[in-house]
């Protein structure tokens, strides 16, 4: 960890963990493993800009169906490239620190992929297809039925699309959540 | 109770399609000037809101090059408005922090925040010298905060196993990642527990037996504990019953046996309490708060939607498996839901129940049964020169092999999965502590002059032979089914089996428990195996198995595994309390006292020599008194459930008055739109209502023919709403005001009040939903 110390002030490490759900250790061992995304570039400027295509090489987003959503939600240019400071901040989210609240309007934007503020049918369908994966395909009619059964389940005011309110409402109702939305660092 | 306010009072926001966007962020604008709105309840609401501004933000100048300090700007005002967050002191400064950290922007944005709010916050101070309690507490929360971060800092510098935890969450899911949290818990557990009694029993004893000559061990020793074994500090009857006194320093070592074990035991249990109970209201009680009223929402498979991926997952195959699975779980519930429902009649449900019922039986009969045959295998004298191998060899066996037959059993049954796995887990847990507690009964009660020693050995040969089967044998089967699936032997890999794993460390932990009392160092015995089934169980975990083909819902089950693990160490002290207290020791540590309590009445507190203080503990502990105290404990559950029972109802009562305000809301909402656009009064014809709506019943009920001072066709009215088929209601729903407009052009041209849409939405939706 020497090698990452010298790269941080004592006031950038207390910076940050101030302002997410990190100790100094954590975000100094969180700067290695996104320099590790790219040494070269990060080793020369320790808060580079690492294109989408280097971010999605850390492992667990690498297989996460959402994947270009994360990075798109955490990006602070919103193109889905991230610097240091947006991967601290997509790990501190899903860190096991971070409350339940923060963690749900997060996921939130990630399911949110047309960006209305409002999960509706098409945003749906497009959760469910990424879900099943690339292999196995459900049909059309199939993806309709289950679109139509979660909208009868949770769409309470019954506008055809899902608020953030009605979503936390899941969630809420949801003990494996925090569970499930988690990367460990 | 917040949140219940906000998912209410979000609803009108989204209430119709026709709705624009941009009339849907001025109205929620509109909503977010309510003074119910102003007012600081927590920082999640602050959040909302302010994302919100973000929205009606970004609708009007996305691109804008200082977009960001504005935004930057709004925050800051939402958050000027909340007085307890300005004050210029570290308590507030703390709040801040707090608040800043859960705003769900980026770093940038939360600088940038902070750096404005603390201009503003100075800019508000008024210097003013504070008391010196107020700068000691300010100082000593600050010092709290920094020893807390301090402690967390150094919590993840040592923590062990993160990265092979985090590799088996990658490979195998988060699920199979919580047995080994829970194994490493248990480690942790057990590690904190051998540091205690080696330091505070073995080392002395050891120190008072230096230049003892030990007698020859024989192999067989290793695995019965006795004979050569039995006369050294693994057993109670080892232990000194006297005052160790070495040079100027005296150990008395019944005190320091009896209060070490007393004060473990009872400060694990309320750990394992406290964990319990914690775990229990965030898996159990939370989700099914809220939603209790009536409305309760069982989202089953929205909750699989949006918490179904397990974002710990790192492999692609895993990650291919995961996606499978959700695949298969979706088809089924669709299929499920395809097929027919067949009305499952008074008479199938009466066979279930009875099924049950009597499976349950003979399971209790079966265990029962088991743990009479290993009395009468206990009673019988002299049947071979080990017996005392033989019978822990049984229980080892048995113990191994009767979750799979419970496992197999419970599946004649008629119960819903979850519900099967907690049965299963009742009765093996059953089963285990029953043997346990037979074995403890069986030699306090047998002629034996130190049966103390003998519960030891009963522990130490369990965990001795527990060895092979849970390090060798099982992993072992594992491996070769792991293999054989490798070369394409067999059609499935071995699936990682939580349940039963996690059993298995449950029965260790039990006996462990039991064990303690007369054999301290049987806790490193199962510290150290523990050490080594981590080890063990990775390998496996990571070359042979696979996760399940059902996605499994971890964090519930945790909660029972939890419960089980407290409940044996409940029945330990119980057993401990009502059978070894009260018992005539002969040997060991305690042998110098007549009863064992005695230690503590005669030995710490010296009662015979205060006559006043004996007279006073002697009549509390008479049955009268305690049947008192029982007595009034059972009144204060008592009084403790009624006051629950009321609160519920109350709660249930402002709930629902809560959804009328939110439906009062709506509807004046509604209204004022209509006035501002012009519409008041007269709108060519109103849309769909039912007989259940609120506006209804006013055009019917207040302003009834009679009621008003004009002609008004009720008739008609409520004829052309109630006739229009459900249907055409639920589909048909026009998508625009003029299209509504279009579609009602039957020639029902008479006037009638249009500010009652959307009210009746709501109700319609709630009567389809009851």
């Amino acid at each position: 960890m020497g090698q990452g110390k010298s790269q941080f002030t004592e006031e950038e490490l207390q910076d940050y963990e101030d302002l997410t759900y990190f100790t100094k250790k954590e975000v100094l061992y969180a700067h290695q493993k996104f320099k590790a995304l790219a040494p070269e570039k990060v080793g020369h400027n320790k808060n580079a800009k690492l294109p989408m295509a280097k971010i999605l090489q850390y492992p667990e987003l690498r297989v996460n169906p959402f994947r270009d959503r994360i990075c798109k939600v955490f990006s602070s240019s919103n193109d889905g490239d991230c610097t240091f400071e947006d991967f601290l901040d997509m790990m501190s989210v899903f860190s096991d620190n971070a409350p339940k609240a923060v963690k749900a309007e997060h996921a939130f934007r990630i399911f949110d992929f047309d960006g209305d503020d409002m999960i509706g049918v098409s945003d749906l369908r497009e959760v469910i297809e990424r879900l099943c994966g690339p292999e196995m395909k459900l049909s059309d009619s199939e993806i309709q039925q289950l679109v139509q059964n979660v909208l009868e389940e949770a769409d309470l005011d019954d506008d055809g699309a899902l608020s953030f309110a009605e979503f936390e409402h899941i969630i809420d109702k949801s003990s494996d959540f925090c569970h499930s939305f988690r990367i460990r660092l | 109770m917040d949140d219940e306010v906000e998912s209410i009072e979000m609803k009108p926001a989204s209430m119709r399609k026709t709705f624009t966007l941009r009339n849907k962020v001025a109205r929620q604008a509109a909503v977010n000037f309510m003074p119910s709105r102003k007012m600081a309840y927590s920082t999640l609401r602050l959040r909302r809101v302010s994302s919100e501004h973000n929205a009606l933000l970004e609708a009007s100048m996305s691109d804008a090059p200082d977009a960001v300090e504005k935004q930057a700007d709004i925050i800051v005002r939402e958050m000027e408005q909340h007085h307890h967050l300005m004050e210029d002191n570290p308590l507030s400064e703390e709040l801040r922090r707090e608040a800043l950290r859960d705003l769900p922007q980026g770093l940038t944005m939360k600088r940038n925040i902070r750096a404005k709010l603390s201009a503003s916050v100075s800019l508000r101070s008024k210097r003013r010298p504070i008391s010196m309690f107020k700068r000691m507490k300010y100082r000593i929360s600050f010092t709290w905060k920094k020893s807390r971060d301090h402690f967390r800092d150094f919590i993840f510098s040592i923590e062990l196993w993160y990265e092979a935890i985090r590799n088996i969450e990658g490979h195998l899911g988060s699920a199979v990642g919580s047995y080994f949290h829970l194994l490493r818990w248990l480690f942790g557990l057990n590690l904190m527990l051998s540091i205690f009694l080696i330091s505070f029993i073995v080392v002395p004893q050891s120190l008072f037996d230096n230049g003892r000559n030990r007698t020859e061990l024989k192999f067989v020793d290793f695995i019965s504990g006795m004979g050569g074994l039995e006369d050294t500090l693994l057993f109670y009857g080892h232990y000194h019953d006297g005052i160790i006194s070495t040079g100027p320093f005296q150990y008395n070592m019944p005190f320091a046996y009896f209060f070490t074990m007393v004060s473990l035991y009872l400060l694990f249990f309320a750990v394992l309490c406290y964990r319990t109970a914690d775990s229990y209201r965030r898996n159990f009680i939370e989700p099914a708060g809220g939603g209790g009223g009536g409305s309760a929402v069982r989202a089953a498979l929205a909750t699989k939607l949006f918490c179904g991926w397990d974002f710990g997952v790192a492999s692609p195959r895993a990650a291919a498996l995961a996606a499978r699975a959700l695949y298969h779980e979706f088809r089924e519930l669709l299929n499920e839901q395809n097929k027919k429902k067949e009305v499952s009649s008074i008479w199938t449900k009466i066979r279930q129940r009875l099924t049950n019922i009597v499976i349950t039986a003979i399971v209790l009969g079966f265990i029962f049964g088991i743990l009479y045959g290993l009395w009468l295998l206990l009673s019988v004298e002299d049947l071979t020169d080990n017996r005392e191998i033989y019978i822990s060899l049984i229980i080892t066996a048995v113990t191994a092999v009767c979750p799979i037959m419970l496992h197999f059993i419970v599946k004649l049954e008629f119960y819903t999965a979850r519900t099967a796995l907690y049965v299963t887990l009742a009765r093996t847990w059953l089963l285990d502590i029953g043997i346990l507690m037979l074995l403890l009964v069986f030699w306090v009660q047998s002629d034996k002059s130190c049966w103390e020693t003998s519960v030891g050995q009963e522990g130490y040969r369990l965990v001795a032979l527990d060895v092979p089967v849970s390090l060798f044998l099982l992993p072992g089967i594992e491996l070769i089914r792991g293999l054989l699936f490798h070369y394409k032997f067999i059609e499935t890999p071995p699936e990682f089996n939580i349940a039963y794993n996690s059993l298995t460390l449950i029965y260790n932990q039990s006996v462990l428990w039991f064990g303690m009392m007369f054999s301290p160092l049987l806790v490193v015995a199962i510290t150290l195996k523990f050490l080594l089934l981590f080890y063990v169980k990775r390998e496996t975990a990571l070359r042979a198995c696979q996760t399940g083909k059902k996605v499994w819902r971890a964090a519930q089950t945790q909660t029972v595994l939890y419960a089980l693990v407290a409940l044996s160490l409940f029945s330990t002290l119980f057993a401990l309390g009502s059978l070894f207290l009260r018992s005539s020791p002969a040997c060991g540590a305690f042998g110098g006292y007549g009863r064992v309590y005695e230690l503590l009445t005669e030995g710490a507190l010296r009662l015979s020599q205060h006559s006043a203080v004996f007279a006073v503990l002697h009549f509390v502990t008479r049955p009268g008194p305690i049947a008192f105290v029982l007595v009034a404990l059972c009144v204060a559950v008592y009084i403790a459930r009624a006051r629950a029972g009321a609160q519920r109802s109350m709660a249930r009562l402002l709930r629902h008055m809560l959804r009328l305000q939110a439906k009062d809301k709506d509807f004046l909402l509604s209204a004022i739109e209509k006035v501002s656009n012009g519409e008041w009064l007269y709108s060519p014809k109103s849309e769909e209502y039912g007989a259940d709506s609120h506006t209804w019943k006013y055009v019917n009920e207040v302003r009834k023919p009679s009621n008003a001072g004009y002609h008004f066709d009720g008739s008609r009215l409520s004829h052309s709403f109630l006739e229009r088929p459900r249907s055409y209601v639920k589909e048909n729903r026009p998508s625009s005001y003029v299209e509504r407009q279009k579609s009602n052009e039957d020639g029902d041209t008479d006037s009638s009040f249009s500010w009652q849409g959307s009210s009746s939405y709501l109700n319609q939706n709630d009567v389809e939903k009851s």
